[in-house]
């Protein structure tokens, strides 16, 4: 075996530590000092749920069941994002917390799912996604009691832009005419 | 009386045969999720439905590898190497021992809370603060037991592979602290942000730090060769130390993060490069006139095998941070045939090379069947190579209809069923993987029990 010069661990132990300091610092802390992520906007401020409010207790649901595990809530301004609304700003998410943007799509992103579907598809797709999505892979939730889907349903409904920045969507999307589209598919 | 020896060999084989049995299970919740994809009423019988559920068990498969599986044995295999190349006893065995039964307990109460729904939901940091804080106990006692054979040194020298444990052992108590501060402290993208430097740093300054210092412990032991070069390993290290923190942003790629952000997170992950090659040409070179080796012996064939799909993990890695790539493949199942490359692919592969090469030390006995071993290593290999191409062609499929404007609603769904085909061959894939550990686990089994002793074989041939 080759003999390394190196005899002393603190060298290494002090490099390791100031590396991953330095690091830590920057992709970590830097960012809460940016302005975008010190204040909230409009659409955050309707994700601001009041505690035992239906839509905080169908958010608790959303993570029991781990929604997240399948859905993002994450709208990019790329092509593959737009149809699905304005795209996410870091203020959207002031107030998500634990923050729900998830990571991988095996369901459609949520971000604005409010804005496209109403109550009653969801009670009927919560029940049983295939009656109203045929070839749909997601779970049924059926063992959820009334009172768990109705609060889930508000808060997938409160999912939605506020009124002031519906309108600023990525800069190529067709969303009236896709919307439309959507309801007669659904 | 019993030796030190042959205390931390207990606790060495206690916390192997633990991981191994974390790996099974692991896998088996993998198995069940991934036959989610294809029959999603897959075991909905009675209660099962709840608790089976896959968004309740897909973080009990993460959880289970990573924190079973994998860092149980690396803690194992620590114990185990530390001490040969310091020359000294390992410290406080009977502690080591103890940290295994309590990790047993740890890993187990996470994931009974995980099936019940309890989840921090910050993706593999879901386990309960309360939970976390055995975690960390345990670990400061792996610490402890690690700094304190590399201070008993007899060894003046310190090998390549003592400053990647070192480095290591430092970063993982912190990286864990960084991602799983609790919810109601931090939320929204700095949360995401902190989430994502614990999630990609721990396959970065754990996983990966961790299982190159035991290549590089191995290579020259089982090629027979010293090591190519000290200068590339220092390099190596140096420069994954630097750059492998800055990763994390690159998972908000194209997100709602700042430019400068963005920035600060790919261009260390395509610098990744100099470190992976330094360890690869080190592999290489060190394996010069040996190569016919590989055929003979399974363990060096799991190590090169493991090296190679390291290479891939951090070519790819990189590529797919891209703005570009990323805007493509980021949400698909893509990435999750990425993200099993190192941790299955490269590092659990490090893993096995090291276990079948320790096993006559630690457990005193030859491997009960080379055949085994064989059928091990193809099974693996071959499973997770129908399993990444299935998900890889699956994330490209995804992500170009997506960007044709299928994003939800029924043809959202049209998309999902294009995807069956290749998520057949994804479990098919999974089920060799599977059934090649069974394989290990029953090999590993009879060889505790059945194999041939070292010290009989010793003196019969003396």
């Amino acid at each position: 075996m080759s003999q390394p010069r190196e005899s002393i661990t603190t060298p290494f132990i002090i490099g390791a530590i100031v590396l991953f300091t330095t690091g830590a610092i920057a992709t970590v802390l830097l960012p809460f000092f940016e302005d975008t992520m010190k204040r909230p906007n409009a659409n955050a401020e309707i994700r601001n749920y009041a505690a035992d409010s239906p839509e905080y207790r169908g958010r608790q649901i959303y993570i029991r069941e781990g929604c997240h595990t399948c859905h993002t809530q994450f709208v990019r301004p790329t092509k593959g994002d737009m149809n699905l609304g304005p795209v996410s700003v870091p203020q959207d998410y002031y107030y998500d917390s634990p923050v729900m943007q998830g990571t991988v799509r095996t369901g459609a992103d949520l971000m604005w799912v409010g804005r496209r579907t109403s109550p009653a598809w969801h009670k009927a797709h919560l029940k049983n996604p295939r009656d109203v999505l045929p070839g749909s892979i997601m779970p049924s939730y059926n063992y959820l009691t009334e009172q768990e889907t109705d609060d889930l349903i508000a808060y997938l409904m409160s999912l939605k832009p506020a009124p002031s920045t519906a309108g600023t969507g990525a800069p190529s999307a067709p969303i009236p005419t896709r919307e439309r589209e959507g309801d007669t598919n659904r | 009386m019993v030796t030190n020896e042959q205390l931390s060999y207990r606790a060495i084989r206690y916390i192997y045969y633990s991981a191994i049995v974390w790996l099974l299970v692991g896998m088996t919740v993998g198995l069940i999720l991934s036959i989610k994809y294809v029959w999603p009423d897959f075991l909905v019988i009675g209660p099962l439905q709840k608790y089976l559920q896959y968004g309740r068990i897909r973080p009990v498969h993460t959880n289970s590898v990573i924190l079973g599986w994998l860092t149980m044995a690396y803690v194992a295999g620590l114990f185990y190497v530390i001490p040969k190349l310091t020359r000294a006893p390992l410290a406080h065995p009977r502690l080591a021992l103890i940290v295994g039964y309590l990790w047993n307990i740890f890993n187990g109460l996470g994931g009974l809370t995980l099936i019940g729904g309890y989840t921090t939901a910050i993706e593999y940091a879901e386990y309960l603060w309360p939970i976390d804080l055995v975690f960390f106990g345990l670990f400061a006692c792996v610490m402890f037991i690690c700094f304190r054979t590399i201070s008993n040194r007899r060894e003046k020298q310190l090998y390549v592979s003592l400053w990647y444990f070192m480095g290591s052992l430092i970063w993982f108590p912190l990286l864990f602290i960084i991602g799983n501060i609790p919810n109601g402290m931090i939320g929204g993208i700095p949360q995401a942000l902190a989430a994502w430097f614990y999630g990609h740093n721990v396959i970065g300054l754990w996983i990966t730090t961790v299982g190159v210092g035991f290549t590089y412990y191995l290579l020259p032991k089982l090629s027979k060769n010293p090591l190519y070069s000290h200068k590339l390993s220092l390099i190596g290290f140096w420069t994954i130390a630097t750059f492998y923190v800055w990763n994390g942003p690159h998972h908000l790629q194209n997100g709602p993060v700042p430019s400068w952000l963005m920035k600060a997170g790919v261009i260390p992950s395509v610098l990744l490069i100099i470190p992976v090659w330094s360890v690869l040409a080190n592999v290489f070179g060190t394996m010069k006139g040996k190569w016919q080796l590989v055929s003979h012996d399974v363990s060096l064939k799991f190590l090169i095998t493991g090296m190679i799909f390291y290479l891939i993990t951090c070519v790819q890695g990189p590529f797919q941070s891209l703005m570009g790539p990323s805007s493509v493949l980021k949400f698909t199942n893509w990435v999750v045939g990425h993200a099993h490359m190192p941790l299955f692919g490269a590092f659990s592969s490090v893993v096995f090379a090291l276990i079948y090469h320790g096993f006559k030390d630690f457990a005193g006995r030859e491997i009960y069947s080379k055949k085994l071993m064989d059928m091990h290593y193809w099974f693996s290999v071959i499973g997770f190579l129908v399993f990444a191409f299935s998900t890889w062609t699956q994330g490209v499929l995804q992500g170009f209809a997506w960007a044709e404007g299928k994003q939800y609603g029924i043809q959202f769904v049209e998309v999902m069923q294009a995807l069956r085909p290749f998520s057949i061959f994804r479990s098919a894939g999974g089920f060799l993987m599977f059934a090649g550990q069974v394989v290990f686990a029953y090999n590993i089994y009879r060889s505790a029990k059945d194999g041939i002793p070292v010290e009989k074989k010793d003196q019969q041939t003396a």
